[in-house]
């Protein structure tokens, strides 16, 4: 307990032992008692006594005097107490580890069981709390809450499937013992000490300082374990059919050799089979693919059975696909290849195509009727009107294909004003050989479903000519094997602009009369349509911040599931904020009173709570410990006051000074009340 | 006069007194309420008064020449007046603890009824051209308030001020008020003395005397509460002194009349003493009008003419 000028407990301490002083010094006038002119003619009259009035005063300064004492005691005793006096001995903040994690082996219920009976045997010189640690750590119960009430608080707690931070925990629970009594300040981590959520805060500094921490202990580093993460649905039109491409990670760790895998979607089960898995512990990738009618929403999930599995609650993960939305194109392009591709035979119902007359670019742009994307050859580029319009399509968030055919001055100052700068051709100097596609970067949207071969293989196609580009803000996304990129995404502004190091012609690459080109040019324009930005895959207990649409108006949001409706929340100047279920799940985001799905929420467990390895010792708590404030043993532990020598109390404390202030004036007091006496 | 003041006495409202603002409207409001009684107005006989003729001197204001001497004798004669003679009067005022004592049917303390009539008197002196001036123990800084006699209109204010300022507080004064004053006062004046006298008798007398032998005229308004002459109590009480702060157990049944004894005996010494000095001695009490120690105070003056 640290005292300073600054802590109101001086300032009442100071008043305190003002009071006993002021009472002192108060005189009550007696009720008889007449101030008189002519006394001097009753000088033969009796004097009152004094004698009992001195030896009550007496008694009243001893009174007093012990009143100061015990006020002074009282703010002093931390320093002054007997270990066998102590009120309390010991602060104790229990912290219940309710992720998903802490599920495994059923630690959660064993631990929050061990936690109630300890709180309902724990002595009275024990104060106690207890955090749950969840997404958002939280009191169940401060240091002065009834046991029982306590207790039945712990026994209403069910397992979640959130991630919460230790850190967050460790600080709340440091900021309660700062304000407890007790001279012994702990903290009982009730966890499975899982690794990844000590390593994710080992860098912060200190702040524990004479805390002790209990750890739980670790009987094995780690538990077998199957997972699933990651889920990704896309929709792929092959010629007239919608395909859904669905890829997922299944984790596993343990001996388990097989995992029988179960995917569902709109209630029918696609896939179901059982998967080799590796003898080491990693990540196996599975794909699949199927028909699904694109006007419908696509609701899905996957699930895995194996054995051993120590923690069932991340075996399944749910996905989710909105209809098919079909989009504009603009396309100023002279390319027949592209032209036939985004014909509506090709692509009707997905993207509808609108050449525009590339001597008319001055009124398209005038008339303002910009599509989702457009798709330019950079020949075009030349006019500073088709210049204009790709700018604008970037400055209004819409999307830009931009396929660099041939270099020009004019293109070229139109590609630095985009962040492209053109560098010359290879010194070679003869005619520049074919390249096949080398690398692509798979994690992409748009070359994630070739990953596997299914639609087709990007290594087959050639490229016959391209221009060398350099784009330090750009993310190349296709490299030739050459090195060059020859494919880059860039949001240079709030729109998406793709470009391509060449064109969609015969003489630059055979990629038209390949069967990659259809999926991949789709892909690609999906991926620069503005899409909306809020995210629809949550982790439980996450919090979600909507953004809803001026037109139609919405004043209230809700989730639904297939139980009915979880959440509902007021939408506030266009934004609505609410708390993601703690179930995983599938939930249909639902306006007002309607019931037609505006958005699919999936709330799928974090993939680090599938990492059951654990730590006995974590680096991080001694990183946030102070040092030389190592937990001691209670046998070892020493009461400060025990060993303070008579001059260290003396300097100890600010309060010592009040004491021997206070006494002084009332002896002043007495010794003034005296001579006043005399006086008389 | 006597006779005068009884019948003004309906005149006289205490609540009206104590009612007003200020020591200023306090003595107009005794005084005027005293003058507006009276059937001869006191303010007549003060015109100034020929004195002597001198010869006419070139520059002399024409509007002083005798014409009627001119026509008789055909001399050109300035005639010269003589202001009547004026009297110094020094108010006196004691200030000690006993005089903040009220009684319960007083419409002030004695102090109080002290200012109101040294500040009446002093109007009523500065009226008639007399010179008033002020002498009374100090405050808390010890030092005196003195005031010479002057016949300037801001007398007035600056005696209300002083008069106002003055608060009970302290022991014993009188003697040495009275000594002050023997020690300040150069030339034969009038003194005019508002005390209780409640004193030893012995420092009190020899202070007179000493006034009286520098040739000084003393005019004593004794201001007394009706609890302090009749001793009116019932009901045991704890005494305390004023002054000293010691305190008696008493109980009045039996102490009234010793205490009367004393006190009668204390009034009659001072009564002797002043017939000795010859003194003029005017009781004054809280509890009825002060008009009747004005009426006192015109006699004298009258006297002292």
């Amino acid at each position: 307990m640290n005292l300073s000028f600054l802590n109101p407990w001086l300032w009442l301490g100071v008043l305190a032992l003002a009071a006993p002083v002021w009472l002192h010094l108060r005189r009550k006038p007696p009720a008889n008692l007449l101030r008189f002119s002519a006394l001097r003619f009753l000088d033969d009259q009796p004097v009152p006594r004094q004698s009992p009035l001195q030896l009550r005063e007496r008694l009243l300064f001893l009174l007093r005097a012990a009143a100061l004492l015990l006020i002074v005691a009282a703010f002093t005793w931390p320093f002054l107490r007997d270990e066998a006096a102590l009120l309390i001995r010991e602060s104790r903040v229990y912290l219940l580890d309710n992720t998903l994690s802490h599920q495994s082996g059923e630690g959660f219920v064993r631990d929050r069981d061990r936690i109630a009976r300890e709180i309902a045997g724990a002595g009275r010189e024990v104060q106690v709390a207890v955090i749950e640690l969840t997404s958002q750590p939280r009191v169940i119960a401060s240091f002065g809450d009834d046991r029982e009430v306590v207790v039945r608080k712990l026994r209403e707690l069910k397992p979640s499937f959130q991630r919460g931070s230790l850190l967050t925990a460790f600080q709340q629970a440091n900021s309660l013992l700062m304000n407890s009594l007790g001279d012994r300040k702990r903290i009982v981590l009730c966890s499975d000490n899982q690794e990844n959520q000590w390593t994710e805060n080992a860098s912060v500094p200190p702040f524990l300082h004479n805390v002790e921490v209990t750890l739980p202990a670790i009987a094995a580093t780690q538990a077998p374990n199957l997972s699933l993460a990651e889920p990704r649905a896309q929709r792929i039109f092959l010629g007239d059919k919608s395909v859904v491409n669905f890829a997922v990670q299944l984790n596993h760790q343990g001996p388990a050799k097989t995992a029988n895998v179960t995917l569902r979607a709109n209630g029918q089960t696609i896939v179901s089979r059982a998967v080799e898995l590796p003898p080491a512990a990693g990540s196996v990738p599975l794909q699949a693919q199927w028909e699904a009618d694109p006007a419908l929403w696509l609701r899905g999930e996957v699930s895995v059975e194996g054995d051993p599995d120590a923690l069932p609650g991340d075996n399944r993960v749910f996905f989710s696909l909105p209809p098919v939305r079909e989009g504009k194109v603009a396309l100023l392009a002279r390319s027949p290849y592209l032209r036939l591709a985004l014909s509506p035979e090709v692509m009707r119902g997905q993207w509808a195509a609108r050449s525009l007359d590339p001597a008319r670019v001055a009124a398209e742009l005038a008339a303002g009727r910009d599509a989702d994307v457009l798709c330019i050859e950079s020949n075009y580029l030349q006019s500073a009107d088709a210049r204009k319009l790709v700018q604008r399509y970037i400055s209004n968030g819409r999307g830009v294909l931009l396929l660099v055919d041939r270099i020009t001055p004019l293109v070229g100052g139109a590609l630095r004003e985009l962040g492209f700068e053109p560098e010359p051709p290879a010194p070679s100097g003869a005619k520049a050989a074919a390249e096949r596609i080398e690398f692509v970067f798979p994690n992409h949207p748009i070359f994630h479903p070739f990953v596997a071969s299914d639609f087709g293989n990007l290594a087959e196609v050639k490229i016959l000519r391209h221009v060398r580009l350099r784009c330090p803000s750009a993310m190349p996304l296709m490299f030739s094997q050459s090195g060059d990129a020859v494919f880059f995404q860039t949001t240079k502004g709030p729109g998406r602009l793709f470009v391509a190091a060449f064109g969609f012609e015969r003489e630059q690459t055979d990629w038209p009369l390949h069967p990659t080109f259809i999926p991949f040019l789709d892909l690609c324009l999906q991926s620069a349509r503005a899409e909306d930005d809020m995210p629809s895959s949550f982790e439980p207990g996450e919090m979600c911040a909507l953004h809803v649409a001026a037109d139609p108006p919405v004043r209230e949001v809700a989730l639904r599931d297939e139980r009915g409706e979880v959440v509902r929340t007021p939408v506030v100047g266009r934004r609505a904020q609410f708390r993601v279920p703690d179930l995983p799940g599938l939930y249909a985001l639902c306006y007002d009173s309607g019931h037609e799905p505006e958005k699919m929420l999936s709330v799928n467990p974090s993939p680090k709570e599938s990492q059951l390895v654990y730590v006995e010792s974590p680096d991080a708590l001694k990183n946030w410990q102070f040092r030389g404030a190592q937990p001691a043993s209670p046998a070892t532990r020493t009461v400060p006051a025990r060993g303070l020598s008579l001059s260290g109390i003396w300097q100890q404390r600010l309060w010592w000074w009040m004491l021997v202030a206070g006494l002084m004036a009332l002896m002043a007091e007495q010794v003034w009340l005296v001579l006043r006496k005399e006086r008389a | 006069m006597i006779a005068t003041s009884q019948s003004l006495a309906d005149r006289f409202d205490p609540k009206a007194l104590a009612a007003l603002e200020g020591l200023d409207f306090k003595a107009r409001y005794v005084m005027e309420g005293f003058l507006s009684g009276q059937h001869e107005s006191p303010f007549h006989g003060f015109s100034v008064e020929f004195s002597e003729y001198r010869d006419y001197q070139p520059g002399d204001d024409l509007k002083h020449l005798d014409w009627r001497l001119y026509a008789r004798s055909d001399r050109l004669c300035i005639k010269r007046y003589t202001l009547e003679t004026n009297v110094r009067f020094y108010v006196l005022c004691d200030t000690s603890a006993s005089m903040a004592y009220r009684g319960g049917g007083a419409w002030g303390s004695k102090l109080d009824c002290a200012r109101i009539l040294a500040a009446a008197l002093t109007w009523f002196l500065l009226k008639q051209n007399d010179a008033a001036g002020l002498l009374a123990p100090g405050g808390a800084d010890g030092v005196p308030h003195f005031i010479r006699p002057s016949q300037k209109p801001s007398q007035f204010g600056m005696m209300l001020r002083h008069l106002e300022q003055l608060q009970p507080a302290g022991g014993a004064c009188l003697s040495g008020l009275l000594a002050e004053g023997a020690r300040l006062i150069h030339r034969r004046s009038v003194v005019l003395l508002f005390s209780d006298l409640i004193e030893p008798a012995e420092e009190v007398e020899m202070g007179f005397k000493q006034l009286r032998f520098h040739g000084h005229e003393v005019i004593v308004f004794q201001v007394l509460d009706r609890d302090e002459i009749e001793f009116p109590f019932t009901s045991p009480l704890l005494f305390e002194d004023l002054e000293t702060g010691v305190r008696r157990q008493v109980s009045p049944s039996a102490a009234r009349e010793k205490y009367l004894a004393r006190f009668h005996a204390f009034m009659e010494s001072h009564r002797q003493l002043f017939r000795s000095l010859e003194v003029p001695h005017c009781v004054v009490r809280t509890d009825e009008d002060p008009w009747h120690a004005l009426a006192m105070f015109l006699a004298e003056r009258r006297r002292l003419k």
